[in-house]
């Protein structure tokens, strides 16, 4: 198990080497940018409901323009400090790269729905927050957040659909039988991706601890929470699928006293969640 | 001690002629002189450069061999065209370096700057040139240590492609330069009942805009003196948002609000005739009259020293 491990992880690095990003709203972007009329309000919706593509602009602004990392946080910070045209650029050049170098299509877990979970979670995430009273601000980046937190699956091969077919079968959690399959989960690989692309510590947390919240660095470990506690909602309520059906249960306890937040909230919000997963699904639709 | 002399003032286009001869014609382009400090600073390479070049080849070339250090605010054409008409990159021992922003899909500086010395444009290729010159691509930085005491401080504007400011600081002096720049402003729909209204968009691209104006501020505080951007009356900026440029009222109170104490109202319209800002200095640069900042309007061939 351990050889299997470490080769699985030699195989992921270089997976995560040249990792491109996946494709499905490529299309959507070009259409903005290539419209004169496109608005910064279409546009910062369009990038930022692609959770790759989102990665990879904040990396570039951060890369490309400033000296210290992670200055830049946000689309709205990037488009309002660089401008339409400089994001827009971005975002296309970076489309187009990948578009033209060939996405990995991953047989186990298919795009469009893992897409849809991730913006499920973003969605619950951001609204989970907004309705317990985390600044408006700040919401949008539990957005970003929710939408980032499974990227560690992408870099996952074929053996990755044993890992699914176990989970379905025997009801399991996905990253117990990650662990004990692959000897690497998704949190981890999601770090490793995390630091190849220089995302900020809060989003990295996200990615790295959202099944082990009280593992999260003390500073980061409510958003943290809110994440997990919206990924759980969006698996047990199957928007979309990320193969994980069967969350463990006993962490939520622990995420709803750190957020505060009760069971009777995510009714409260489950209506306006689902509208905002409707609106999203345009851009899943190539 | 720091002297700074203008032999450029114009945006957009050099436009010589009958009606810019009190202020100048020449597109962007300074010389800075910092005391006891053998290289020379320029400050853009607008069409102003050439005469510059003449000048440095008259009188400080039978001293020796020139080391200059060319500081380009950004890349458009109107601060890069007088590069080829530079007479000291042809000649064999001067020392060059161009430090300048690169907008993210472009090329590296030497092709942006050197692109316009192709056959296709001009009868010399850049990689023929005698001198000895070497790129340096610019990010936001503060506190760069230049060496004899002087420091460099940059900032990014507000403009479509990457510009920076300067801010050049030696013995307690400061001099900052603030073009092309136009202020920061939410750029997202502010009206909850449009179709495409985000809250949290809005309220971002306002506070981060906001906070964005107080750093540029930040930026050139306490300045002895700033260049800033003022190509545009309020009235005429209303047509020509999102152009890149500042207003004279805004250039005004941004340097009185961070304490500037001379203001250089810079980078004049081409159509502006030298009977339009005389009309206007008679309101903009009346002592007092807009807080403590002395305002006046930059003009060719004028020297300032800090």
């Amino acid at each position: 198990m351990e050889e299997d491990g470490a080769a699985n992880r030699k195989a992921i690095n270089r997976f995560i080497k040249r990792m491109p990003s996946l494709s499905t709203t490529v299309g959507k972007v070009m259409e903005i940018c290539s419209r004169t009329d496109a608005s910064p309000n279409e546009l910062n919706k369009v990038i930022s409901l692609d959770p790759v593509l989102t990665g990879q602009v904040l990396k570039l602004i951060n890369s490309a323009y400033y000296s210290l990392m992670n200055k830049v946080t946000s689309l709205t910070r990037a488009i309002t400090m660089l401008g339409m045209n400089t994001v827009k650029n971005m975002a296309l050049s970076t489309a187009i790269i990948r578009s033209v170098s060939g996405a990995k299509k991953s047989k186990s877990l298919p795009t469009k729905k893992f897409w849809a979970h991730s913006i499920a979670t973003g969605v619950c995430a951001k609204l989970l927050a907004k309705a317990n009273g985390v600044p408006v601000m700040e919401c949008e980046e539990y957005f970003v957040a929710g939408l980032l937190h499974d990227l560690g699956k992408i870099p996952f091969g074929d053996e990755y659909i044993d890992v699914l077919e176990k989970v379905k079968q025997e009801y399991l959690p996905l990253i117990d039988v990650e662990r004990d399959m692959l000897g690497v989960d998704h949190q981890e690989v999601g770090r490793l991706i995390a630091e190849k692309w220089k995302l900020n510590e809060a989003m990295t947390s996200s990615i790295a601890f959202h099944h082990d919240v009280e593992a999260a660095p003390e500073e980061h470990r409510v958003r943290v929470a809110y994440v997990g506690l919206a990924n759980m909602y969006a698996n047990i309520l199957e928007f979309g699928y990320a193969g994980d059906p069967f969350p463990a249960a006993d962490g939520a306890d622990v995420m709803l006293k750190i957020t505060g937040l009760t069971w009777d909230m995510f009714g409260e919000v489950a209506t306006e969640v689902e509208e905002e997963i409707e609106k999203a699904q345009v851009f899943l639709q190539s | 001690m720091m002297k700074l002399r203008f032999w450029g003032v114009r945006g957009s286009i050099p436009c010589p002629g009958a009606k810019t001869m009190k202020y100048g014609g020449n597109g962007a382009c300074m010389e800075l002189r910092v005391e006891n400090r053998k290289e020379i600073i320029v400050i853009d390479a607008g069409s102003g450069i050439r005469e510059l070049g003449n000048t440095l080849v008259a009188n400080d070339l039978p001293n020796g061999p020139l080391r200059l250090a060319l500081y380009l605010s950004h890349t458009h054409w109107d601060h890069i065209m007088g590069f080829p008409y530079f007479t000291p990159i042809y000649i064999p021992g001067t020392k060059m370096t161009v430090h300048g922003p690169v907008t993210y899909e472009d090329d590296p500086l030497k092709d942006v700057v050197g692109g316009q010395m192709k056959y296709r444009y001009f009868p010399i290729n850049v990689g023929e040139l005698a001198s000895d010159i070497e790129y340096k691509r610019l990010r936001e930085e503060p506190d760069m240590d230049l060496g004899d005491g002087l420091l460099l401080t940059t900032k990014f504007l507000n403009h479509p492609i990457t510009a920076l400011g300067y801010r050049f600081e030696y013995q307690g002096k400061i001099i900052c330069t603030c073009y092309d720049h136009e202020p920061y402003r939410n750029l997202f729909i502010t009206d909850p009942d449009h179709p495409e209204y985000d809250e949290a968009m809005a309220y971002e691209g306002e506070e981060v805009a906001q906070e964005q104006n107080q750093a540029v501020e930040d930026f050139f505080k306490g300045a002895d003196l700033l260049v800033h951007d003022s190509q545009y009356t309020a009235e005429e900026y209303k047509s020509r948002v999102n152009w890149g440029h500042s207003t004279y009222e805004w250039a005004i109170a941004a340097a009185n609000r961070a304490g500037v104490k001379r203001l250089a109202l810079f980078h004049h319209d081409p159509d502006r005739t030298d009977a339009q800002i005389d009309e206007m200095a008679k309101t903009y640069c009346e002592p007092g009259k807009y807080g403590d900042t002395e305002v006046f309007f930059a003009t060719e061939g004028s020297e300032i020293i800090v």
